[in-house]
């Protein structure tokens, strides 16, 4: 496989009040970035629990992004 | 922001102006001069389709004029009122009766030629000017080339340049060629400090914002050479002096001292030569120079005075005296912000809060008589007890979502998800025919649950809660999808991977729909007394303001006696006599019959959360509990006590306040006193603490001229490291050197040394222009001591609030909530918060007293929704929660001799740490429950999850 | 209503809507008054929505 060929699955917790917030930014500033990240909103990084890391690629994602 | 254009009880009137003030306090009558906007706010849904076919171009002013827009627009993506409005002057249609087109293409048939100007005739009880600074004049700005060369830039110029939304996307180029920069400066004081334009006073926050703009410009281009041209550095805010040494370090900004007096243009490149202050003469070449330019009086200053009738001082800000800050010279006529005086963003929003209060003294008998409260039907919990009725709304936004999207695509798939049992696609979910039309779509097809996807649930999510509010259902049976600013808008080039994306994000969002529970919406009745801990003068103020709002207020002190600091001071920064302030305070406290005074009291133990505090206060060994809603902590600060430049040990070395008392009590202390030395930044700024104490610097000066004043002939020298008389106390500087007094600048590695030899005292400093030390022999040395935290870790370990560093008490956000603390219900102000001079103490006791009286004035308390909760059963009382909380807001408690923890549900922010560390999962998130995050993880990985 | 001695209105004119009228309208709101807030611009924000790094974070803000 090449670096080329992989489309990496990611699954990102972005903290409502910073990192989702960034990422709302970047929308209203048009900024382009690859459509690989989903993301699931908590009200802060505390929120995440290991078990979601692991659960996440359990299920096979290639990355987990957290942002906060 | 968003906040202000939600509130039903807040009109919003844009494009209008002040025309006549009638009437008196308490009962005014305003006149309200309104311009047409032609685009009609409900109808607006902010997609810049009108923009986009307008043939006109008009100068972008929201960008610095480096821009263009058309005559319809918008200043910036979230303005609010969040809505289009056109620049009349260009506007064909208006001009020149032809073109139309943007009334052509606006799909939500918002434009609206027919509007006309409007007079509005408000009745009100009390005014406050709060109109800001203005700009300084172009014609000053000229001598430095601004004008007649590209890449001489304001700072406000500069500030767009690095803003990612503004003209050049955040990438800082030269203007003449949009070549990347190589070497850039910044020259301080343009026009502030500057005579010669007739400013005089600093601009008080220019020192910060060149050094944060510097850092942006090296964040962006490491390479970057920067360098800062400042007379003195004024970086006097609570935390600034650090912040300022921590960007020094991490980008490497050179500072040099001097004022540029001129710029040329050499080959392209910009010329500068300057003097140091040890007398070396240089010059260099840049790519850029940027002008901090100060902060003026606004522009229609005067116009804004003769209307409403107030005087303004004689650099055209608002006229206002030391111990009434906020009070212009009309009465029920209020003043916040930079028209008071230049000022940054804290004390900004802190006057502001200020002035709230103020008014709520005078209209207290007027409170809740103009206010609206929304009512909202029953929950119908029956519906919301049935299994998952899915309904889920796709939103066009315009062509925002839909000409990325496929929006039938994205529809249709959600119909294939389970527990979906409705869906539609609507052009602008957030309007008013749009939202009416979901609503009888949630009713007439009995849904339970829906999700939206549409745009960030940050800014939307509260307008579609409330149509499920309004129509009986919980508003937290509601999930977003963000299928625009974090898919369409981002993917504009992918189309397909957009569309696929978007049906993935909704995938989620139904996954997570279908686990979502009804939060409970509770309130809790406000104890309606505050308790104020200490009795200074912000204490006293904070006090008296929250009684003469109607609440009744515990004022703690613990030693014998009000008055705190203020009892050792004899004049107020403008000449004043201290002791009538002071008078004032105590009589008025003494006679209020809301205020209660407990003197030799302390405050041992507090419990509970906003609303409803109890404490245990102990008098003469006594213990008395009380019940409080709020608490504000006054609790002061203290002088320095120095141990070095022979404090103590000489008594001709004396410190500030110590100077002050004897020459009130008399003038023997000048009896054959020739020489003064008085030395600045004693203690402070990294001597041994680390913070700059704000006041010396003028207290000196104030005293310096008392001095002369007494006795003009006397010699003062002043040795400093940054004069920092920010404000209009430049004024008192100039002055001091007017009428002779010495200042010497000394660097912190070649600090002065105070020398005694035969009973005679002399003060050696290095002279940087001799460039050797000099002995300057003194009848009396004079230390510029600064002001130290009280014992406050006491205090905050009762109240289990933070502490900075250098031991005061830490805010919300520095700026812009600067008078609360993280945690709800507690306020703070005066030296407790950080060392200020008395107006600002006196502001900030203020506006400690409106946030306090926020809660009162409800009298009940919402409790957030988004809460955890613990399961009591499953619960062992680790007590890992109940340390990691950063809000206290859960304790444990015992039953049956076992431990549990509970949520204090009042306090929860809902972050949820709580939750993800519970090692038996007792402990459930509202509205972010495990099962819900599981779902959500599992709707991500779709089929691949095994 | 008796002359002289009119009752005191409940709502408040805030002038400027920049930063400090801003949190001007929102506490008094709070508090329980009605606010006019009259800005002379097309939007509210004033200086401080044009500023780098506080901006366009509008949660930022206020």
């Amino acid at each position: 496989m090449t670096a080329g060929d992989f489309n990496p699955h990611i699954l990102g917790f972005f903290c409502h009040w910073c990192c989702y917030a960034a990422a709302d930014a970047a929308g209203v500033s048009r900024y382009q970035y690859p459509p690989n990240v989903r993301v699931i909103r908590v009200m802060c990084t505390g929120r995440i629990d290991l078990r979601f890391i692991l659960e996440a690629f359990g299920c096979g994602a290639d990355g987990v992004f957290t942002g906060g | 922001m968003v906040e202000a254009g939600r509130s039903p009880n807040i009109e919003i009137l844009t494009s209008a102006r002040l025309e006549n003030l009638d009437g008196k306090p308490g009962r005014f009558t305003a006149i309200v001069h309104q311009e047409p906007r032609f685009i009609d706010d409900d109808k607006c849904t902010a997609c810049g389709t009108c923009t986009m076919y307008c043939p006109m171009p008009v100068v972008d002013l929201f960008n610095e004029r480096l821009d263009i827009t058309r005559a319809p627009h918008i200043d910036y993506a979230q303005a609010v009122p969040t809505s289009y409005y056109i620049d009349a002057r260009a506007c064909l249609r208006i001009n020149y009766e032809t073109c139309n087109l943007c009334a052509q293409t606006c799909t939500a048939q918002a434009i609206d030629f027919s509007q006309k100007p409007r007079k509005l005739n408000l009745d009100i009880g009390a005014v406050v000017l709060a109109p800001g600074f203005g700009r300084i004049d172009p014609s000053v700005l000229k001598k430095y080339g601004y004008g007649r060369f590209h890449n001489v830039v304001t700072s406000m110029e500069f500030e767009r340049l690095t803003c990612a939304s503004g003209p050049t996307e955040g990438h800082v180029v030269r203007l003449s060629d949009r070549e990347p920069l190589k070497k850039i400066a910044f020259l301080q004081c343009v026009g502030s400090r500057d005579e010669i334009c007739g400013n005089g006073y600093c601009s008080s926050v220019c020192c910060m914002y060149a050094i944060k703009e510097a850092s942006v410009a090296k964040e962006h281009d490491p390479d970057l050479e920067v360098v800062l041209f400042f007379m003195d550095i004024r970086t006097q805010g609570k935390g600034f002096d650090a912040a300022r040494e921590r960007a020094e370090e991490k980008y490497g900004l050179r500072v040099i001292r001097a004022r540029i007096p001129r710029v040329d243009q050499v080959d392209g490149r910009l010329a500068l030569t300057w003097t140091t202050d040890d007398g070396k003469s240089c010059s260099e070449l840049f790519d850029m120079v940027v002008l901090s330019e100060g902060l003026s009086a606004p522009k229609d200053a005067e116009a804004i005075a003769e209307i409403a009738g107030i005087e303004l001082n004689h650099y055209g800000f608002c006229k206002t005296c030391v111990d009434s800050p906020l009070v212009a010279s009309r009465k029920g006529v209020y003043v916040a912000g930079a028209f008071q005086g230049p000022k940054d963003i804290p004390e900004s929003v802190t006057q502001a809060s200020g002035v709230a209060a103020m008014v709520s003294e005078l209209l207290s008998e007027a409170r809740n008589t103009q206010t609206v409260t929304l009512s909202y039907p029953e929950e119908d919990k029956a519906i919301e007890s049935e299994g998952p009725r899915i309904g889920v709304f796709v939103c066009h936004c315009g062509s925002n979502i839909a000409g990325v999207v496929d929006i039938n695509a994205v529809r249709d798939y959600a119909g294939t998800l389970p527990d979906v049992v409705f869906c539609r696609d609507t052009l602008y979910s957030c309007s008013q025919d749009a939202l009416k039309g979901i609503a009888s779509k949630i009713k007439g097809n009995r849904l339970n649950r829906v999700v939206i996807a549409a745009c960030s649930p940050r800014t939307h999510e509260p307008l579609f809660q409330e149509t499920l509010k309004s129509i009986g259902l919980n508003p937290a049976l509601i999930e977003m999808a963000n299928i625009r600013d974090q898919c369409s808008w981002v993917h504009s080039q992918e189309p397909e991977a957009a569309t696929e994306k978007a049906k993935e994000i909704v995938r989620m969002a139904v996954a997570k729909a279908r686990l979502l529970e009804p939060l409970e919406q509770t309130t809790v009745d406000v104890s309606p007394t505050a308790l104020v801990i200490g009795g200074g003068a912000a204490g006293m103020t904070a006090a008296l303001c929250i009684a003469d709002q109607g609440f009744e207020c515990l004022l703690v002190e613990r030693s014998d006696k009000l008055g705190g600091n203020l009892r050792r001071l004899v004049w107020t920064m403008d000449g004043g006599e201290a002791s009538e302030v002071l008078d004032n305070l105590i009589k008025r406290v003494d006679g209020h019959p809301l205020v209660c005074v407990m003197l030799e009291a302390q405050v041992e133990d507090v419990s509970g959360y906003v609303g409803n505090f109890t404490s245990s206060i102990v008098k003469a060994g006594q213990p008395v509990v009380v019940d409080h809603g709020v608490i504000v902590i006054a609790t002061g600060g203290r002088e320095y006590s120095p141990t070095s430049y022979q404090y103590g040990v000489n008594k001709r070395v004396v410190t500030q306040l110590e100077l002050e008392k004897s020459l009130a009590s008399g003038k023997g202390i000048l009896k054959n006193i020739k020489n003064v030395v008085m030395i600045q930044c004693v203690g402070s700024r990294g001597e041994d603490m680390r913070h700059c104490s704000r006041l010396c610097c003028t207290q000196a000066i104030k005293n310096a001229l008392k001095l002369k004043g007494i006795k003009p002939d006397i010699r003062i020298y002043c040795l400093y490291r940054d004069m920092r008389t920010y404000g209009f106390s430049e004024d008192l500087f100039k002055e001091a050197r007017k009428r002779g007094v010495i200042f010497i600048r000394y660097e912190p590695d070649r600090r002065p040394e105070v020398i005694e030899r035969d009973g005679r005292i002399k003060v050696r400093v290095f002279d940087r222009l001799l460039k050797d030390e000099i002995d300057i022999s003194a009848c009396l040395v004079v230390l510029s001591v600064g002001i130290t935290p009280g014992a406050n870790d006491v205090l905050a370990n009762v109240l289990k609030a933070p502490l900075t560093p250098e031991g005061f008490f830490l805010e919300a956000h520095v700026k812009l909530r600067p008078v609360e603390l993280a945690s709800e219900g507690i306020y703070v102000c005066g030296l407790a918060h950080g060392p200020k001079p008395l107006d600002e103490s006196i502001a900030q006791a203020k506006a400690a007293a409106a946030k306090a009286a926020i809660p009162l004035a409800k009298g009940k308390a919402q409790v957030a929704s988004i809460v955890s909760r613990v399961d009591k059963a499953a619960c062992i009382g680790c007590g890992i929660c109940e340390s990691l909380c950063p809000f206290n807001a859960i304790r444990l408690f015992r039953v049956n001799k076992r431990r549990k923890a509970e949520t204090i549900t009042a306090s929860c922010k809902g972050c949820g740490i709580c939750a993800s560390h519970c090692p038996t999962l007792a402990i459930s998130m509202g509205g972010f429950t495990d099962e819900a995050i599981m779902a959500q993880i599992h709707a991500f990985a779709g089929e691949r999850c095994v | 209503m008796p002359e002289g001695k009119a009752k005191k209105s409940g709502a408040v004119m805030v002038l400027g809507g920049g930063i400090a009228g801003i949190q001007t309208t929102l506490d008094l709101a709070d508090l329980g008054y009605y606010v006019y807030l009259v800005e002379k611009k097309a939007s509210i924000g004033g200086v401080m929505a044009r500023l780098d790094k506080t901006f366009p974070t509008n949660d930022c803000s206020l």
